[in-house]
């Protein structure tokens, strides 16, 4: 597949370092913790010790009179359920009438300090009603007397029930000639970013709340503030200072940003609440556990025919994306090949449990593992080179899935040709020694998502604002949210580009609702694609400006006006060409300070069917990758020693952000894989630490090698994708088949323990199934 | 997080601060480089009002051939080429504890005498309020054996084993004077994850003596975990031996990781001396010391894996202490 | 009543007196009593790395290290690391190299290098690799902090 060479441009496409470089390298750059207000307290929250009980009585009497408290709140005070989804709106700041999962917030205290914060703490006395705990998502779907949620399906704890059937399933699979069916087990994942969270909040006499916030999504937190302390939106001011990371954890309002805000209203002066690691953990909103059964039908020929997936998804005790969840793990299997029958049934089941929610590559990580390994048994089974039947069934470019999911560009063939040769595939598939192999997995996810979340009133899904004064610096601002993934430097290096200005005269401003316009931040990969559109639309009005300003100067029209380096060409008169600065003045003369904005909107997509939204983006990433291990089989340790990623992110914007997406990801699904686990004892979370959640060590990453080979979408800014979550997906399939291509041995279930392996070598012995010889 | 108040000493000398500690009695506790006691007390497992910092003490430190001082820090004895090119072992299991960061502070005598671990005790005082506190720390009973009036916390310290097949002597200063003593004896093999030393209350420990004979014994280290840092043991092996003429001269054996103790199997390796260590001689010790261990689940990994893995681990580290004796 | 002692140590080469409690941890000497907030809090317990300081030049980690025994060293926290104009160049190849995402782990990470590349001018990549491995990044999975150091270390 041919396409066009791409347009070069002047920095788009290079490695550019990121402009907040120098500050995070020295410790300059501003993390909420770092910010200290004038005579601010110190905000704690009291946990429930219990997985799910009924709050009779909650007396803080005690506790208020502790030397040094200035406020304690319960749960009564700001009752107004949220939620980052308007229709599931199920939690609150503080426990209202029932605790639903160890970890869960029944109290809040601002104090002087730690010390007498605890201590005010440990002198709320609770009367409550013990209720049944639900840990197991599968005893949630029926004969629930006690639901822990109000809205729950009646009788049961499912939250929600997704149920599609595109063309007829069942007779694709009489049809087969082919079929594999894999059933997945997954533990829960978290985020882990390793600055915890933290929001300080400030009430003052002119009737403004002020909110500093780790946080991803200023504009939800925004917006859920608003609604639960019922203050008007213009009268909140939110502030994001940097943020140590967050990969969906830090996207929905939280119920320790509110109930801060709240103390501070309380108290009238400035609260800080900072989490704790093990808070962290239980706030959660990650992965969710997951159990799946996947069929997959193929005829005679390799051609793909049907997809019937069950998904089992444990919610912990809130809705948080939890729609959308259920939703993904069923039409994010529609990519990367064509599949013309399909049939979902998920549900997502409540348990007391520390919530799940979004985390990177949200709803497609665990369905993909499953489909992959699936596919993989489904190309052993015709004998075919598991490449080979991956690429037969690619979707073409331009087409529509039967879900009317619409495909602009693909260059899935080009990643699986890419790794195929990079890798040494043809010599290495069932060819390396027992112990050793290779795998195949391939990925496939949204670019943004089409229908924001937050769609009344009917706005832009982003919008940049610019001002130019005299001195010829470009101020930026936008609610965009850098959160780590280099959002600042690309949104920078674009208005650079379109007004052909060195970098360093763009400023990306921090993040503050009461300058900033909205943008509904960092969420779902959509950064890139929505605030880069926004961000040349801006740009190219405020270049508008400044090329009639420069042809005014020349008197030519503006037609012969062109953007160079720091300054407007004229055309056939090099030496009349005119500087930046000249050109700005010049258009100044009228206005003062120029500004201008530019926002994205998605057009509508997607059938008219129910849900026929979940799913559907302005374009989707791709990704093929292999991985080659190596297995102890004496321990059942092993090793990925390489990974070959190719990844189709469109045109690559900033290679080097690329690249440190691409790795990350790598780490974070590797993670997954190897040993990253929620592990609970019924309900109770076993380890929220970071010596016991067993995130990757340096020693454990394998040499990564990266293929961008993406052609350049039509609708996306100078052609690109996101490359932010999609290149986790690839990880967990390819090793996991990687593993079966050393041992023999199919895992399904996740994180794949030494233990784990060597059961499954184990098994395979005892049933005499030899493997390569062993 | 944060400390409860306590009263922080220096004293210069043992003497004082053994005195102090004797003062002070059931009220105190030791501070070296704190790796292990801080994380314990921010997490209010068995604070005290006082703590009596050792840094101070020059007679704490030193490094030779046979004698290194309590308080000399892990980093420092993982960087002495003379250390690690006479005593490999040591130098394994030196790199292996914790972190870089953690081995900068983290000392030999708080690695020897690290509390014991367990998935239900290295827990916040919420966590653990949440579930009815336990044995070893303000409670009554055990999450991991209920029916049992014992603890099971697992000696998770990476630096005993191989000093136990090295012979190393402890001493031990209290109130009433000096003693040197094995190391073995250090720990309480009739106690439990509490009852865990045989140190009477307030003794510190001043240094840990190698004997001449362990110089030439080329010891290895062989360490169970998930993540190649941070992690503690779930399993270590050390072994030490000595072949003449392909016949075993001497042998010893300990396991740390799995039992509320660091353990050595005498009783399993002396009858090897003198003979022809085949594979199957190598397996049948393997075995029988796998045979009587009996990890509990604590840890992060299950204990019939853990199980398993000592016989592999101890077939591995007798092949590479074999391999560096050949050296 | 815990005493407040005066506590007095070199900060960043001046010499610092304050009070401190003895149950006080330098972290939060530096980052609540100093204002000093470069040095991160990710975990309070050891188990994240970005909190490190230099003490009497060795890597430290700041939330297990009671402040008061302190008193008397040089503490170098990453202000004090970085040049008054300037980069360090561990810090300018990390910038380079696009070593930062997050930023949150990066002060501990160039507290580590540096201390690495001081003690060790060229390491390898497997030196390398174990003497960042009690410093934690969720971000970039490593690899460009890695390249950074071998960078600084003039490795390619
Ligand atoms: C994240 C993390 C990971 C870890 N991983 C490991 C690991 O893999 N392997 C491992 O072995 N350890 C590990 N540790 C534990 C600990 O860091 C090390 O064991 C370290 O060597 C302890 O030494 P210390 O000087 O810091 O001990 P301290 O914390 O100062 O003391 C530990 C105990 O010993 C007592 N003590 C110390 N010195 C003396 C003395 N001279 N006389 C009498 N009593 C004394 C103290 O009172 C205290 O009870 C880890 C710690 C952390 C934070
Ligand atoms: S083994 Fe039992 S008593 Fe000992 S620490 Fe664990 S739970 Fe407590
Ligand atoms: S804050 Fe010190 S190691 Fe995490
Ligand atoms: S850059 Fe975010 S944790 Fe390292």
């Amino acid at each position: 597949m041919a396409s066009a060479p791409p347009p070069p441009y002047r920095l788009l496409g290079g490695r550019i370092p990121y402009v907040d470089g120098p500050l995070k390298v020295t410790g300059r750059a501003e993390y909420t913790d770092d910010i200290q207000r004038p005579g601010m307290l110190v905000g704690r929250v009291l946990r429930s010790p219990w997985p799910h009980a009924r709050l009779r009585s909650i007396d803080v009497r005690e506790a208020r009179a502790v030397p040094g408290v200035h406020a304690v709140l319960t749960g009564e005070r700001y009752p107004t359920p949220f939620g980052v989804l308007p229709i599931t709106h199920d939690e609150t700041a503080i426990a209202v009438d029932k605790a639903r999962y160890i970890g869960d917030i029944i109290a809040a205290v601002a104090a002087r300090d730690e010390r007498t914060a605890e201590e005010a703490l440990a002198r709320v006395r609770c009367e409550i009603d013990s209720l049944p705990e639900h840990a197991d998502p599968r005893m949630g779907v029926s004969g629930v007397s006690e639901p822990i949620q109000k809205r729950s399906l009646p009788g049961t704890n499912i939250q929600k029930e997704v149920v599609q059937h595109f063309g007829d399933v069942d007779e694709a699979f009489r049809a087969a000639r082919y079929t594999a069916r894999v059933r997945g087990t997954f533990a829960g994942v978290t985020h882990a970013f390793t600055e915890p969270l933290v929001t300080i909040a400030e009430a003052t006499p002119d009737g403004r709340l002020t909110v500093w916030s780790a946080t991803q999504v200023p504009h939800y937190l925004h917006r859920a503030l608003s609604e639960v302390l019922g203050i008007p939106l213009h009268r909140i001011r939110v502030i994001k200072p940097e943020v140590g990371g967050g990969f969906g954890g830090k996207s929905d309002p939280l119920p320790h940003e509110i109930a801060c805000a709240a103390l501070a209203i309380e108290t009238g002066r400035p609260v800080k609440i900072l989490f704790d690691r093990e808070d962290v953990f239980y706030t959660n909103h990650g992965r969710h556990p997951t159990q799946n059964d996947v069929r997959v039908a193929a005829d005679a020929e390799g051609n793909l025919l049907a997809y019937d997936i069950e998904a089992l998804i444990d919610g912990g005790a809130w809705s948080s994306f939890g729609t959308v969840t259920t939703y993904y793990n069923g039409v994010l299997a529609m990519g990367p090949y064509r599949i013309p029958n399909f049939r979902y049934r998920g549900r997502r089941v409540y348990t007391n449990k520390p919530p799940s929610g979004a985390m990177r590559a949200h709803g497609g990580t665990n369905i993909r593992h499953s489909v992959e390994v699936a596919l993989d048994e489904l190309a052993e089974a015709m004998g075919r080179d598991p490449f080979d039947l991956r690429a037969q069934n690619a979707l073409a470019p331009g087409s529509t899935t039967v879900n009317e999911f619409r495909i602009t560009s693909t260059s899935f063939l080009d990643c699986l040709n890419a790794v195929r040769s990079a890798s040494g595939w043809r010599e290495k598939f069932r060819a390396l020694p027992y112990g050793r192999g290779v795998g195949l997995g391939c990925g496939f996810y949204i670019s943004g998502s089409n229908s924001p979340i937050h769609f009344t009133p009917k706005m832009p899904q982003s919008t940049v604002h610019l001002k130019v004064d005299m001195d010829g610096g470009i101020a930026v601002h936008s609610m965009q949210a850098d959160i780590g993934q280099g959002s600042n430097t690309l949104l920078a290096a674009i208005v650079a580009e379109v007004l052909g200005v060195d970098l360093e005269r763009v400023h990306v401003q921090r993040v503050d609702s009461d300058v900033s316009p909205v943008d509904l931040g960092s969420y779902s990969s959509r950064v890139t694609f929505m605030m880069g559109n926004a961000a040349r639309a801006a740009a190219e009005e405020l270049k508008g400006k400044l090329l009639a300003a420069a042809a005014a100067i020349r008197e030519r029209p503006v037609s012969d006006i062109s953007v160079g380096h720091e300054r407007f060409e004229v055309a056939g008169a090099p030496d009349l060409a005119v500087p930046f600065l000249d050109a700005l003045h010049k258009a100044m003369e009228t206005t003062g300070a120029l500004t201008a904005s530019g926002s994205y909107q998605t057009q509508p997509r997607g059938g008219s069917f129910k849900g026929a939204k979940a799913g559907t983006a302005p374009a989707y990433s791709f990704a093929a990758y292999v991985a080659e291990v190596e297995v102890d089989v004496e321990t059942g340790v092993y090793r990925v020693e390489t990974i070959w990623a190719g990844f189709d992110c469109g045109r690559p914007l900033n290679r080097l952000a690329v690249e440190g997406q691409i790795e990350g990801s790598i780490h974070m699904g590797l993670g997954q894989v190897m040993g990253e686990s929620m592990s609970y004892r019924g309900t109770r979370l076993l380890n929220p630490s970071l010596l016991e959640y067993k995130i990757p060590m340096p020693q454990q990453m394998p040499r990564i090698e990266i293929h961008l080979v993406g052609a350049d979408d039509p609708d996306g800014p100078f052609g690109a994708k996101e490359a932010g979550e999609g290149p986790l997906i690839a990880t967990l399939p390819a090793v996991g088949n990687a593993l079966y291509d050393a041992i023999g041995v199919r895992f399904t279930e996740l994180p794949i323990t030494p233990d784990r392996v060597l059961r499954g070598i184990d098994r395979r012995r005892s049933e005499g199934r030899a493997w390569k010889g062993q | 997080m944060h400390l409860d108040p306590f009263e922080l000493h220096r004293p210069t000398t043992v003497e004082e601060a053994v005195g102090l500690a004797h003062d002070l009695a059931g009220r105190t506790d030791f501070v070296a480089g704190g790796t292990d006691l801080l994380p314990n007390y921010k997490m209010h497992l068995n604070v005290r009002p006082h703590l009596i910092a050792l840094e101070d003490i020059p007679e704490l430190r030193g490094r030779s051939l046979a004698r290194i001082g309590a308080m000399e820090r892990l980093a420092d004895i993982e960087s002495d080429a003379a250390l690690a090119r006479v005593y490999p072992g040591l130098a394994d299991a030196v790199g292996e504890v914790a972190t870089p960061l953690v081995r900068s502070s983290g000392t030999v005598g708080g690695n020897l005498l690290v509390e014991t671990r367990c998935f239900f005790f290295n827990q916040s005082l919420f966590w653990r309020s949440s579930l009815g506190y336990c044995l070893k720390a303000d409670g009554d009973k055990c999450h991991v054996v209920p029916q049992k009036e014992r603890c099971y916390a697992t000696f998770s310290g990476d630096v005993a084993p191989v000093l136990l097949v090295l012979d190393a002597e402890v001493e031990v200063a209290g109130p009433s004077g000096r003693r040197r003593i094995p190391l073995a004896a250090l720990y309480d093999a009739t106690g439990d994850g509490i009852r865990r030393l045989t140190l009477a209350p307030g003794e510190l420990l001043v240094a840990v003596h190698l004997p001449e004979g362990a110089r030439g014994r080329r010891a290895r280290y062989k360490k169970l975990r998930v993540r190649p840092s941070y992690d503690f043991p779930e399993l270590g092996v050390a072994v030490a031996g000595r072949w003449d003429a392909g016949r075993v001269a001497s042998m010893h054996l300990a396991v740390g990781g799995v039992e509320t103790y660091p353990r050595r199997f005498d009783e399993l390796t002396a009858p090897l001396e003198g003979c022809a260590l085949s594979d199957t001689a190598v397996r049948g010790l393997a075995e029988a010391v796998m045979r009587k261990l009996r990890p509990v689940h604590n840890t992060f990994l299950l204990p019939d894996y853990r199980r398993r893995m000592v016989e592999v681990y101890v077939r591995r580290a007798i092949a590479e202490a074999r391999e560096g004796a050949a050296e | 009543m815990p005493s407040r002692d005066a506590l007095s140590f070199r900060l960043n080469g001046h010499p610092v007196e304050l009070a401190c409690e003895p149950a006080r941890v330098l972290l939060d000497l530096l980052r609540e009593d100093l204002r000093l907030t470069g040095t991160k809090r990710g975990c309070d317990l050891g188990t994240c790395g970005c909190c490190a300081v230099l003490v009497d030049g060795r890597p430290t980690l700041s939330c297990l290290t009671l402040a008061r025994l302190v008193e008397g060293r040089a503490v170098d926290t990453i202000e004090g690391i970085t040049p008054a104009q300037g980069l360090s160049p561990v810090q300018r190849a990390f910038v380079e190299h696009g070593a930062t995402q997050c930023g949150f782990c990066t002060p501990g990470f160039i507290v580590t290098a540096t201390a690495l590349l001081r003690a060790n001018p060229s390491p390898s990549r497997a030196e390398i690799e174990r003497a960042i491995s009690g410093n934690l990044c969720r971000c970039t999975g490593y690899a460009k902090i890695i390249e950074a150091i071998r960078a600084a270390a003039g490795a390619d």
